[in-house]
């Protein structure tokens, strides 16, 4: 990968990580350490009833004042405006957030609520606010978003018909509590898919035009750990190193990412997402192939690196022939993990990929993709291709 | 030609002479609607005493209003970017890109992100224009 000499960039990642068999059960004396004392919960049913917020409400004894719990696959902009009122009307001073992307997201948006008061609507913009918001604690129960480290959430408005994409350095998360107990009831095909989602992650911040050597250092490894460990929690979810390992690695991705931004992959993905419900981290890795396919040509360096992340980049390979052994690698791992190959296993139609080919074009990700697209039929192509 | 001093009506009206006289402007920014101001966070310590308030209006490739202004006019804009006097001076002397800037907190934007990123070229062309006049910053020396 090369460098030159206009090479410029902030490397931000605050959000302190505890890691550990039982770690979440620490939640209470971490939060305490950051000074919060009234914490509100939010979580959602499947969390509930998988049995993974009882110990967590317990360790937080008299400081949890609430759980908040009505929250859908894609979190809304009502969904956080109701989140926030509740965590208001219980006199919440810090969020913790246990479940997955969505609810990780919702939590983000009801910080900002907390402290800035108004609708989530009102924050209609980039990099608004002008100070530290509400403490949020995450403790993930999927490995994949690496929303726990980000500064970005993504938020459904159904008045825009479009992902609202918050962008904001001033609401990363305090911290981070990743324990592999949390994942491992997480069924194969969801192990596959938010797994895929990290690697699209990793993949995107070493492609994207905003990326940096520490960004990049960090998505190498990622993607190493993913290769080695992902396909073995897809075929024994209770193996809890793998698991481990796996949310490292997603919160490494997440970290990458949140520094060099993602792009085309996640431009197309939030757009059918938007259009189609399909999942995000399946929508990536279904996606992330022929979105380097397309780009090939404009970054075949960065591509070569996934391909020594994979460990299949062999003596004499020029970074091009590299570039697409590493699209190939991928296209078999999905297979491997049991991933599923097609937009049309998510009941995606034809009309669904040409308005989500349109949308994607106003989608904050696709400026910072490494090939220039300017027209809805580049990237319609790319969604025939996986329809 | 002598160099116009930055943030003052004299630049602005330089400012929209240039985009006028761009020839590819027009073309360019024909699907453009709305005011985007510019707002310069006073440093004192670099000669900006206040903070400046800057009101462009574009519509269709024309362009109308172009004022130095007050708070309230400027918060009225479709789009408001607001940041402190080093960063504007960055973008104008192609330092900093504009895009990246926002991405990384150094510049902050109100208004609708996927209406700037289908229009990016448009964003893209107007900074591009702000370089192409001499300018005379206020901690730039006599």
């Amino acid at each position: 990968m090369a460098y030159d000499q206009d090479l410029s960039f902030n490397y931000f990642g605050p959000t302190k990580i505890v890691f550990g068999m039982d770690a979440s059960k620490d939640v209470e004396i971490e939060m305490s350490s950051l000074g919060g004392t009234k914490a509100v919960v939010v979580t959602d049913q499947g969390i509930i009833q998988a049995g993974l917020l009882d110990h967590i409400v317990k360790a937080l004894g008299s400081k949890c004042v609430g759980v908040f719990s009505d929250i859908p696959q894609d979190s809304g902009v009502e969904v956080v405006d109701a989140g926030a009122a509740f965590a208001k009307k219980n006199g919440a001073d810090m969020v913790v957030s246990v479940g997955g992307g969505s609810v990780i997201d919702t939590a983000k948006g009801m910080c900002i609520l907390l402290t800035e008061g108004g609708h989530l609507r009102d924050f209609n913009g980039v990099q608004l606010l002008s100070r530290p918001q509400t403490p949020h604690v995450v403790i993930p129960t999927t490995a994949g978003t690496g929303s726990e480290v980000t500064n970005i959430a993504v938020i459904m408005d159904k008045e825009m018909g479009q992902k609202r994409l918050i962008v904001e350095n001033f609401n990363i998360p305090r911290l981070a509590i990743l324990d592999p107990k949390m994942t491992v009831k997480l069924p194969k095909l969801l192990t596959a898919g938010t797994g895929m989602d990290a690697i699209t992650h990793a993949v995107e911040a070493l492609h994207g035009l905003q990326h940096d050597p520490i960004a990049d250092g960090i998505a190498i490894h990622a993607i190493r750990l993913l290769v080695q460990y992902l396909p073995v929690c897809a075929e024994n979810g209770n193996d809890l190193v793998s698991r481990g390992q796996v949310q490292i690695a997603a919160t490494m991705a997440g970290w990458a990412f949140c520094n060099s931004m993602v792009s085309v992959v996640h431009a197309l993905a939030h757009s059918i997402g938007a259009v189609a419900h399909v999942p995000h981290g399946f929508a990536n890795g279904i996606l992330l192939a022929d979105c380097m396919e397309f780009n090939l040509e404009s970054c075949p360096d960065a591509y070569a690196l996934v391909a020594e992340a994979f460990g299949i980049r062999e003596k004499g390979m020029d970074d091009l022939d590299a570039a697409k052994a590493a699209i190939d690698a991928l296209r078999e791992f999905t297979k491997k993990i049991g991933h599923p190959q097609r937009l049309s296993e998510f009941k995606v139609k034809e009309d669904d990929i040409v308005k989500a080919a349109e949308l994607s074009l106003g989608d904050g990700a696709i400026i910072n993709n490494p090939r220039l697209v300017l027209d809805a039929s580049e990237v319609l192509e790319i969604f025939q291709k996986v329809l | 030609m002598a160099k116009v001093k930055a943030l003052t009506q004299e630049w602005m009206d330089a400012y929209k002479a240039a985009i006028l006289s761009d020839p590819d402007y027009k073309r360019i920014a024909k699907d453009w609607e709305g005011s985007v101001s510019l707002i310069v966070n006073a440093d004192p310590s670099k000669g900006v005493a206040e903070p400046v308030y800057l009101f462009q209006d574009y519509w269709h490739g024309e362009v109308g209003e172009f004022v130095v202004c007050d708070q309230a006019k400027a918060e009225s804009a479709k789009f408001v970017m607001t940041g402190d006097y080093s960063r504007w001076k960055q973008v104008a002397q192609k330092e900093l890109d504009a895009t990246k800037g926002l991405l990384q907190g150094k510049l902050k934007l109100k208004g609708d992100l996927p209406y700037v990123v289908r229009n990016i070229k448009v964003v893209n062309k107007v900074v591009d224009i702000l370089g192409k006049f001499e300018t005379q910053w206020p901690d730039d020396p006599a």
